[in-house]
């Protein structure tokens, strides 16, 4: 076993546990990731590969072919929708499975992947105003709603890029960014702009809804995962009880003035 | 519910899944098909409403043909199904029973309130049903054969 054999382990664990790490972020599947490790080490030669993952934690143990066992853990902080990432995390892997790039090339493509910005995007901001204004009519309300929905709907994107990128729990971002949508609702609508405060926040609390938590859970629980679909179950669970909580805040007080 | 207003639901459905595709990042050569899938799925939602009283069944049937339709989609343009399926069944997400739920207890209307908790989880177990019914199945064939080939315990 020489030194330089040691190391080429250690590399390719940290890609295979990079690129797992960067999938939960984009909101994987724990079951994809660990079978994307799994592949990956299996790909470069690795005899038998252990993976213990979470939504906030990843632990693998390799063992390469000359019977070393290695073992790398990371911890994810946090982790948001990013499909677009998701896909292209999940076809580089595909390519490194079937040998179409080499170790040096993947952690390249991996490296640029892992250093987008998580900034402001247009498209995005887009959709945030199209979903809100949408949902917003789809659940009865008029085309006035639809436009007061709007602009709370950028503000709620606003936030989500530059207020909770600064590292602020999911839970405390999520009860502020109801409270504020709350009372911006009911302000347009007493300045006249949109007829219902009601279907107003319910487009808007389409936003910031753990939707997707709540369906990948469902499907983690199935597929076998339940410590990570407990974890997500609760997740999603607390932060419907602090949407309806900031949400309600105003309303209370708005009844009361 | 009248024809226009079924219209009109559908059409801010599907706006809504677009942006929803759009403001999840999806590749964009996959937006029309997700905003398709959402199209599918609140076409199939209003009419089952029509004609079906449960709640359980308005969503569980939606869910089980947005998951299908995404299972194909992501076998027809060689990618994975997920993107396909948070984007087509968002808009069976019940957020305007967690208003409603909120709102009621707020205001203090316990009966209202006990009804729509219970109204919203049902909803949510039919969606979950309706996913897994082809979503899993599908899982478990792939999963069995991986740990075959890869060996895992």
């Amino acid at each position: 076993m020489t030194e330089n054999n040691k190391q080429d382990t250690e590399a390719i664990l940290s890609l295979a546990m990079d690129l797992g790490k960067s999938m939960i972020k984009c909101g994987a599947e724990i079951d994809r990731v660990e079978e994307t490790i799994i592949r990956i080490c299996h790909a470069f030669g690795m005899k038998k590969t252990e993976v213990f993952s979470i939504v906030s934690m990843i632990n693998v143990t390799t063992v390469d072919p000359d019977g070393h066992a290695y073992t790398q853990s990371r911890r994810v902080y946090s982790y948001s929708t990013n499909l677009g990432r998701l896909e292209r995390l999940n076809s580089l892997s595909r390519s490194i499975c079937c040998q179409a790039v080499s170790f040096d090339e993947a952690r390249e493509i991996l490296d640029t992947i892992i250093g987008e910005k998580n900034g402001f995007h247009t498209t995005a901001c887009i959709g945030a105003v199209l979903a809100a204004g949408g949902f917003a009519v789809f659940f009865g309300g008029t085309i006035k709603d639809c436009l007061a929905a709007m602009p709370i709907a950028v503000m709620i994107y606003l936030m989500n890029t530059y207020i909770k990128a600064r590292g602020m729990s999911k839970l405390f971002y999520t009860a502020l960014c109801s409270i504020v949508s709350g009372f911006l609702a009911i302000f347009f609508v007493r300045i006249g702009f949109g007829d219902n405060p009601a279907m107003i926040m319910i487009g808007d609390i389409m936003l910031i809804i753990p939707g997707v938590t709540l369906i990948n859970s469902i499907r983690e629980m199935l597929c076998g995962d339940l410590m990570s679909g407990i974890l997500r179950l609760l997740e999603s669970l607390i932060l419907s009880i602090t949407i309806a909580c900031g949400f309600s805040i105003p309303i209370l007080i708005c009844a009361a003035v | 519910m009248t024809l226009n207003q079924a219209l009109i639901t559908v059409l801010a459905g599907t706006v809504g899944t677009c942006g929803f595709s759009l403001l999840f990042r999806i590749n964009k050569k996959h937006v029309a098909f997700a905003t398709i899938g959402g199209f599918i799925t609140c076409v199939v939602y209003v009419i089952c409403c029509r004609y079906i009283d449960d709640v359980f069944f308005q969503n569980f049937i939606p869910a089980l043909v947005a998951t299908a339709y995404s299972e194909v989609m992501a076998r027809v343009t060689k990618s994975p199904a997920t993107p396909y399926i948070i984007c087509s069944i968002i808009a069976l997400v019940p957020g305007g029973k967690l208003y409603y739920t909120m709102y009621y207890f707020v205001s203090g209307s316990y009966p209202e309130f006990r009804v729509t908790v219970l109204e919203t989880l049902k909803i949510a177990a039919g969606i979950a049903v309706g996913i897994i019914i082809i979503s899993v199945i599908i899982h478990q064939i792939n999963y069995s054969k991986f740990k075959q080939i890869y060996d895992v315990d």
